[in-house]
């Protein structure tokens, strides 16, 4: 190795470190491990401040299953975050293309965890440490194929997130076929559907007129309540396969409605 | 505006996206891209590229921190370009930063050929986990964003000459903790 070789090494440092030398907080030097821990608890708060409040409702149940119910809004459903005490702290969103609702749960086991089986073009994801989120957005700085996709995404909620009519949105993929599942070997309901996303060409930075493409994977189990969402552009086999063998971890901690500032999440982005 | 609405604005394929993202970050992207390439144009053009970059990514992608996502991009997209300059267009004050890292695989030690770069960058990661923030702003200015020792002594208020050595002990306690770790025989 020579200093090219460490100084590349430093590309793929943690988020966490390039955001925070953004600025500099004189604030924020009076503790380092303090800090850390800090950024991390941010990280879950924003995520929770994802919330969107659903101001009109009445659109025909889509399909109703054992653990979840699904159904399309109409396009002039309105859904908003607020993540400011202010008149202008929201943003609105109209055209949802799907939301899932849960039966209201008092109390969901906290859940982590780590991959058992993943694509060979994905092998770099497999880690040890057992997560809540795990993405494989930082493949496409090494690998540049991989630049404009998703291939692999999976992250944890909890049922008592969404109690009193709280929801996990679809807003701009279009769900195709909504495939009901029990998995009894993991103990899940299983809600999973291919999904596709037009966008349009942007002449003024020559970009071109394409289509996206997602599979997508709710697992839930409604004795412990929590849900495991999975997408990705690996093909739903291969999401299917990468589903069955997680290995999912119970942290001891259980969360109630009032763990959570909002309740709202989204399963394709945008507010993440 | 904050970062997932500018998200959001990529999803919609907003042409204010890129407008917003260059009002947020704008500063930080043009200086690591001027940090890495001498060349205005050089950089300029890293810039854009950058830009496109996350216009082209955002769908599908939803990065956690639009910021380092950004700059991530933008620095990887100088170096490609930094290494595929002629000699001409090479940057002293980059040169300078690399040279100082060298320091910490020099010494007389050797470093593992075979090392996966990953492995490094996440004893990189447990390095930075434990310095207190000023020390780890300290080195991520100067060997992540390549800022040079005045900027960053301009930013955190100190003098330049009292950041030069504090660079140099943490130049040392990584090499220290790369030979801990076994990456550096």
């Amino acid at each position: 190795m020579n200093r090219e070789k460490l100084f590349d090494s430093l590309a793929e440092l943690d988020d966490r470190y390039i955001a925070e030398a953004l600025r500099y907080s004189p604030e924020a030097a009076s503790g380092s491990s303090e800090r850390i821990v800090h950024l991390n608890k941010k990280k879950i708060i924003s995520f929770a401040l994802a919330a969107v409040l659903i101001l009109a409702l009445g659109a025909a149940a889509y399909a109703v299953f054992s653990t979840y119910s699904a159904r399309v809004p109409e396009p002039e459903e309105t859904f908003r975050i607020n993540w400011e005490e202010n008149a202008s702290g929201y943003i609105e969103w109209t055209d949802a293309k799907l939301a899932v609702t849960f039966p209201d749960t008092a109390e969901s086991k906290e859940i982590e965890f780590r991959p058992g089986w993943l694509p060979d073009e994905l092998s770099e994801l497999m880690v040890k440490k057992p997560l809540s989120r795990l993405t494989a957005e930082e493949l496409a700085y090494k690998f540049p194929e991989l630049s404009g996709s998703q291939p692999l995404l999976i992250e944890s909620y909890s049922m008592s997130m969404f109690n009193d009519g709280g929801a996990l949105l679809l807003l701009y993929y279009t769900p195709e076929e909504i495939i009901e599942e029990r998995w009894e070997e993991q103990g899940v309901d299983v809600m999973r559907f291919h999904a596709t996303m037009h966008v349009d060409a942007a002449p003024h930075i020559h970009a071109p007129e394409r289509t996206i493409e997602q599979d997508i994977i709710l697992m839930s189990n409604p004795e412990a309540g929590w849900i495991v969402c999975l997408n990705g552009e690996i093909g739903m086999d291969e999401l299917v396969k990468v589903a069955r063998n997680l290995e999912i971890f119970e942290t001891g901690r259980a969360l109630t409605y009032d763990d959570f500032e909002n309740h709202y999440a989204f399963m394709d982005g945008g507010v993440g | 505006m904050e970062d997932r609405e500018i998200i959001g604005l990529f999803f919609e394929r907003s042409e204010r996206a890129i407008r917003e993202l260059d009002k947020k970050y704008g500063k930080a992207v043009k200086a690591i891209a001027g940090n890495v390439l001498r060349d205005r144009q050089d950089a300029e053009e890293c810039v854009n590229d950058a830009y496109l970059g996350v216009w082209s990514s955002i769908p599908p992608q939803r990065p956690d921190s639009l910021g380092s996502y950004v700059c991530r991009i933008a620095r990887n997209q100088a170096i490609s370009r930094l290494r595929s300059n002629t000699a001409a267009k090479r940057n002293d004050g980059f040169d300078l930063v690399l040279d100082e890292l060298e320091e910490c695989v020099s010494s007389g030690a050797d470093v593992e050929a075979e090392i996966e770069g990953k492995e490094l960058s996440r004893a990189v990661d447990r390095f930075l986990a434990t310095l207190d923030y000023d020390d780890r702003f300290l080195f991520v200015r100067r060997y992540w964003y390549a800022d040079s020792v005045k900027e960053i002594a301009a930013a955190m208020g100190r003098k330049e000459n009292q950041l030069s050595v504090r660079l140099f002990r943490l130049r040392e306690k990584l090499r220290k903790t790369l030979v801990k770790e076994g990456l550096l025989v």
